[in-house]
């Protein structure tokens, strides 16, 4: 199929007013759900997931690409306003967004956010939609043992990156491929951990688990201390944002945006190490390097460059490979498969309507996003007035439908209760819960990838280094370990250098 | 709790749980066929392979718990915080043992009141509201818009 005949296959399936209003839609609760502070973009999109069951497969994914898209910028509103992100990728945003608001130019600081936001958004799309198709044709070459190293790899990635402490994301992460061995073995047919219990010989549902992961630790954090999130929000002030504020930072933003689609295609780096290195790259070059961290708008623009610029790339190893590139992906691969898609190379030969669907959904998205968050910047007061010990028993009541909604199954909802306490337990203990949730979904395929290799090969190991594919991701994966390992020592050195 | 001291709970924590699947989960309660002819491919290789990593974790969380660098401030334990969390605990058991008998809207009205008071809500009366409200909203959504067999319980059954 020629290059034209997808795009318009693609614009067959979102041509219609159905498609692009879920997507407005997602964009609208993206945009509250990450401005609420606690909410997070995503819990957002987990909460959203069940709403898309009875959806078209492409309004259900548009729907929740525009809340992921939404909530990344949402969660700036909130930084500046009352100096709480509301996602962990605007805290970049902080260090010279709240001090703008304290001098009351957080108008002035909103309104670079969003644009800068948006240019990002807009430049991260297109490189989504120029990588994704040149990288699945490149992985049609995969068999199982170059998935078996890509997941690894991606593996090693996300243990590494999730959290201050390697080792607690590594036991993070094995603790989800562990609970991932729950249910009936695929090759033998046998139980494994399944307790005589019918309900668990299909495994445990994904949704349950990261409802209860992401949502539920949430509700039993308040219950703990029900006034933590009480804080007051700064007025927006009357300074507003201009062209030649944006041009002036519009380097910072062409760079942040890059460094988000680059960081954002390698899975598991997230959008907060995005922000925060485009954050530091502006301030290394700019003339106005003291005003760094005092309230220099370029600063905001920087940030927020960042952290939307993965927004777009997060989505090439997600549909290219079938991989998810962070926590969010990781949410929507499960949307996915729930509409009978599995995300990766052959989706791009099979349903190259979606594709294309998509990437027209998400240029469209950009505008979407400048729209709402125009509107949201003003309205943000009513979104900060919304009580939250009202909010979280709702919270509590859509994980409750939402859950039971995937299977018409109670266990299930048994299950995200259970997953909710061991997530609690996770962020008291400082266990970061990505790995965890993201090792959940890719040890199923790691193991039946590792499994039809020795198959294939009569359990001979050296089928895992059968050519430079595999060769390549063993080699990311061998950087990967010694590059975490030698920043961890240099971390521990520089915390001992502080503390003696 | 110092970081060290996590990290070393931790690290316990992951030993005792890697011996537990060890001697007892794995041989319990994971199947492997006795015609499994390598053991690469039997059911049990990978829970082992993942409980040996454990155990491997665990020993470097003990063994780094002197060079691990803080987590930020320690947080204090807030007044009822212990019984506020048994409240939810309570909550979560309660609308499991509900959810079939009084049915998915009924149970989900009294959670959610619940939990409101529990976390002290300023707002009592739109709490009771939206406690009525939104599980309402979502049941007409899900069954009727989503098609999905909302559970009714033994009493009073929603149209």
């Amino acid at each position: 199929m020629s290059f034209a005949d997808s795009l318009m296959a693609g614009l067959s399936l979102v041509g219609n007013p159905s498609a692009f209003f879920a997507l407005f839609c997602g964009i609208v609760i993206g945009v509250i759900g990450g401005a609420i502070p606690g909410l997070s973009a995503t819990m957002a999109v987990a909460l959203t997931l069940p709403f898309t069951f009875a959806m078209q497969p492409i309004n259900g994914i548009l729907l929740l690409l525009g809340v992921y898209k939404g909530g990344i910028f949402g969660g700036s509103i909130p930084a500046i306003l009352i100096k709480t992100p509301g996602t962990p990728a605007s805290s970049a945003t902080i260090l010279d967004g709240y001090p703008m608001a304290e001098r009351g130019e957080a108008g002035r600081a909103l309104g670079m956010a969003l644009w800068a936001s948006c240019t990002a958004d807009l430049v991260s799309n297109l490189s989504l939609i120029l990588f994704a198709g040149w990288l699945a044709s490149f992985a049609l070459n995969f068999g199982p043992p170059e998935f078996f190293a890509l997941i690894l790899f991606s593996l090693t990635i996300i243990a590494g990156v999730s959290g201050d402490s390697l080792l607690r994301g590594a036991l993070s992460a094995l603790l989800g491929l562990l609970l991932a061995t729950v249910g009936l073995d695929l090759v033998y047919g046998t139980n494994r951990f399944t307790f005589g219990d019918p309900n668990m010989m299909g495994g445990l549902n994904f949704i349950a688990v990261l409802i209860g992961l992401f949502a539920i630790p949430e509700i039993i954090a308040m219950a703990r201390h029900p006034t933590a999130h009480l804080g007051t929000a700064r007025s927006l002030g009357h300074a507003r944002a201009t062209l030649a504020d944006y041009l002036k930072s519009l380097k910072s933003i062409i760079r942040g945006s890059l460094i988000g689609v680059f960081l954002g295609s390698i899975p598991g780096i997230g959008a907060a190490p995005s922000a925060f290195l485009s954050y530091s790259e502006a301030r290394r070059t700019s003339k106005n390097k003291a005003n760094f961290g005092k309230g220099e708008i370029e600063g905001v623009a920087a940030s927020e460059a960042g952290n939307n610029g993965v927004a777009g790339a997060t989505l090439i190893p997600l549909l290219a490979l079938g991989v998810p590139g962070d926590v969010i992906t990781a949410i929507i691969i499960g949307a996915f498969m729930i509409h009978g898609l599995q995300p990766g190379p052959m989706m791009f030969i099979l349903n190259v309507d979606i594709i294309y669907g998509l990437f027209i959904g998400l240029i469209v998205s950009s505008v979407f996003l400048f729209l709402v968050g125009t509107v949201a910047i003003h309205g943000f007061k009513f979104v900060a007035d919304v009580p939250r010990r009202i909010l979280m028993p709702a919270v509590l009541v859509l994980c409750v439908f939402g859950v039971f909604a995937v299977n018409n199954n109670i266990f299930d909802v048994g299950v995200m209760f259970a997953m909710g306490w061991v997530g609690y337990a996770m962020m008291r203990l400082h266990i970061p819960a990505a790995p965890f949730l993201i090792a959940f979904i890719l040890g199923p395929l790691l193991e039946d990838n590792f499994r039809q290799s020795m198959l294939m090969s009569g359990s001979d190991p050296s089928i895992l280094f059968r050519g430079p594919i595999t060769w390549f991701f063993w080699t990311l994966t061998a950087i990967t370990v010694f590059a975490i390992a030698r920043s961890t020592a240099r971390a521990t050195r520089i915390a001992r250098g502080m503390g003696g | 709790m110092s970081i060290k001291a996590l990290h070393v709970r931790l690290g316990l924590g992951a030993i005792l749980f890697s011996a537990l699947l060890f001697f007892i989960a794995i041989p319990n309660w994971v199947s492997s066929p006795s015609n499994v002819r390598n053991i690469v491919l039997a059911p049990t290789f990978w829970p082992n392979i993942l409980a040996g990593l454990m155990a491997v974790t665990g020993l470097g969380l003990i063994l780094t718990s002197r060079q691990a660098h803080a987590i930020g401030e320690t947080e204090d334990e807030p007044d009822g915080a212990w019984l506020r969390l048994l409240g939810v605990a309570v909550i979560m058991a309660l609308t499991m043992y509900a959810l079939s008998r009084l049915g998915m809207v009924w149970t989900s009205m009294l959670a959610f009141a619940a939990t409101a008071f529990l976390f002290r809500t300023r707002y009592p009366v739109t709490a009771l509201v939206c406690a009525v409200v939104v599980p309402l909203l979502l049941y007409a959504f899900f069954a009727h818009v989503a098609g999905v067999a909302v559970p009714q319980g033994n009493f009073v059954r929603l149209p």
